[in-house]
C-alpha cells in the first residue's frame, strides 16, 4: 500500500528553514509520497538532496523529486523568480507543486515543463 | 576602504584569469572522461579513473593551473571534476555490476558524501560545465536544480551534450530543454568537438 500525503502551504510555512527540510525527510523515511502545495525553491531542493544523502541507508536509498512551476530557470539570478516573489509579497501563492517520494517506491518519472507523471509501487528485486 | 583600493589595483591589472571550472552532472554522464580529455590536452596527464559503474568519482578531483588557449585567449584554471549528483544511492545497484556486498556498501557511503561535497562546491566555482549524456532524458529535476543553483549565483554555465558518437544520442533534446544556455556537442571519449568547447569556454570567460 502506498501512502500519499498532501501538504498545504500553511503546514510547511510553519516549518521554517532547516526544520522544513527535516520534516520532509522524516516523512519520506516513513515511506510516504509527499505532494507539496507550495513548490520547493531550487535552493530548498538542493538542501533536501544534501539532507537525504546524510540519511541514506539500506531501507532508505534516497528520493525522487519533481517540481512543476515554482522557480523558473533561465531568467537570471534568483532562487525564486521575480514573478513568484511579487505574488508572495501580495499574499498570494505561486502556481505549481512539488512531488517527492522515497526512491524505492518510485518506478518511473516523466517530466516536461507542462506535466509530471509518476509511476509508483513496491519495487521487486531479483 | 582598503578593499576598494585593492579592487582598483586589481582593475588596473585586468580581470581574474585563474578560474575554478567545475564539471557537474549526473553519474555516468562522462564528466571524468571530459576532465581527462581537457587535462590531457593542456597538462599531458589524466585527472581521474573512469568506470562503467556509477559513482566512480566519489571525491572532488582537481588539477590546478591548467592553462588553456583558444581563440587567442589564454585561461589559467583549476579544473574540478565533481562527483555525480543524484537523489538516490542504492548499494544494491552496485552489486549488479559485480561488486561484493562490502564493496557496494562502502561505495554507497562514499558516494553520498561525494554528492554532499559536490553540492557544497556549487557556491565556490567560477564557471561550470554541466555534462549531460545525450542519450538520456535531459529534463531531470537534478539537472534543473544544478543549473538553477548555478544561475542563482550568476555563475556562467555551458551545457555539454556528451556521447554524441553513440547512435542513440540526441543533443537536440538538450537544446530544447534548456534554450537559454549554450550547448556544445562533444564526445569526450573520442575527443570529437572538444575544440569547440574550448572556444566556448574562452568566449564565456573572456
Amino acid at each position: 500500500m502506498i501512502e500519499i500525503e498532501f501538504l498545504s502551504a500553511e503546514v510547511l510555512s510553519q516549518q521554517p528553514g532547516a526544520k522544513k527540510i527535516e520534516f520532509l525527510v522524516g516523512n519520506l523515511r516513513k515511506g510516504k509520497i509527499l505532494v507539496l502545495e507550495d513548490p520547493l525553491s531550487l535552493g530548498e531542493e538542493t538542501r533536501l538532496i544534501e539532507a537525504t544523502m546524510k540519511k541514506v541507508s539500506p531501507n532508505f536509498p534516497g528520493i525522487e523529486i519533481g517540481t512543476l512551476g515554482g522557480t523558473v530557470i533561465g531568467n537570471g539570478g534568483e532562487f525564486r523568480s521575480l514573478r513568484e516573489s511579487i505574488i508572495r509579497m501580495l499574499g498570494g501563492k505561486p502556481r505549481g507543486l512539488t512531488v517527492i517520494g522515497p526512491s524505492q517506491l518510485v518506478q518511473q518519472i516523466k517530466k516536461d515543463p507542462e506535466s509530471l507523471s509518476w509511476r509508483a509501487g513496491e519495487k521487486t528485486r531479483r | 576602504m582598503i578593499d576598494s583600493i585593492f579592487g582598483w589595483i586589481r582593475g588596473l591589472f585586468g580581470r581574474k584569469k585563474r578560474v575554478c571550472l567545475g564539471l557537474y552532472g549526473a553519474p555516468n554522464a562522462g564528466k571524468t572522461s571530459l576532465a581527462n580529455k581537457i587535462s590531457m590536452d593542456w597538462l599531458g596527464e589524466p585527472l581521474g579513473e573512469v568506470s562503467r559503474i556509477p559513482h566512480e568519482t566519489r571525491m572532488v578531483q582537481q588539477k590546478e593551473n591548467v592553462r588553456m588557449r583558444a581563440n587567442g585567449f589564454e585561461l589559467s584554471m583549476n579544473l574540478l571534476d565533481m562527483p555525480g549528483i543524484s537523489t538516490k544511492v542504492d548499494y544494491r545497484d552496485f552489486i549488479r555490476y559485480g561488486l561484493t556486498l562490502e564493496e557496494a556498501q562502502k561505495r554507497s557511503k562514499e558516494a553520498t558524501k561525494g554528492i554532499i561535497e559536490a553540492i557544497k562546491w556549487l557556491e565556490k566555482v567560477d564557471a561550470a560545465l554541466v555534462v549531460m549524456d545525450a542519450c538520456e532524458d535531459p529534463y531531470t529535476q537534478v539537472n534543473i536544480t544544478v543549473i538553477g543553483n548555478l544561475e542563482a549565483r550568476e555563475i556562467p554555465v555551458i551545457l555539454v551534450a556528451n556521447k554524441i558518437d553513440l547512435p542513440k544520442a540526441d543533443a537536440k533534446r538538450i537544446r530544447e530543454a534548456y534554450p537559454q544556455y549554450p550547448v556544445v556537442e562533444v564526445s569526450a571519449l573520442k575527443g570529437d568537438n572538444v575544440d569547440l568547447l574550448y572556444d566556448e569556454i574562452a568566449r564565456r570567460m573572456r
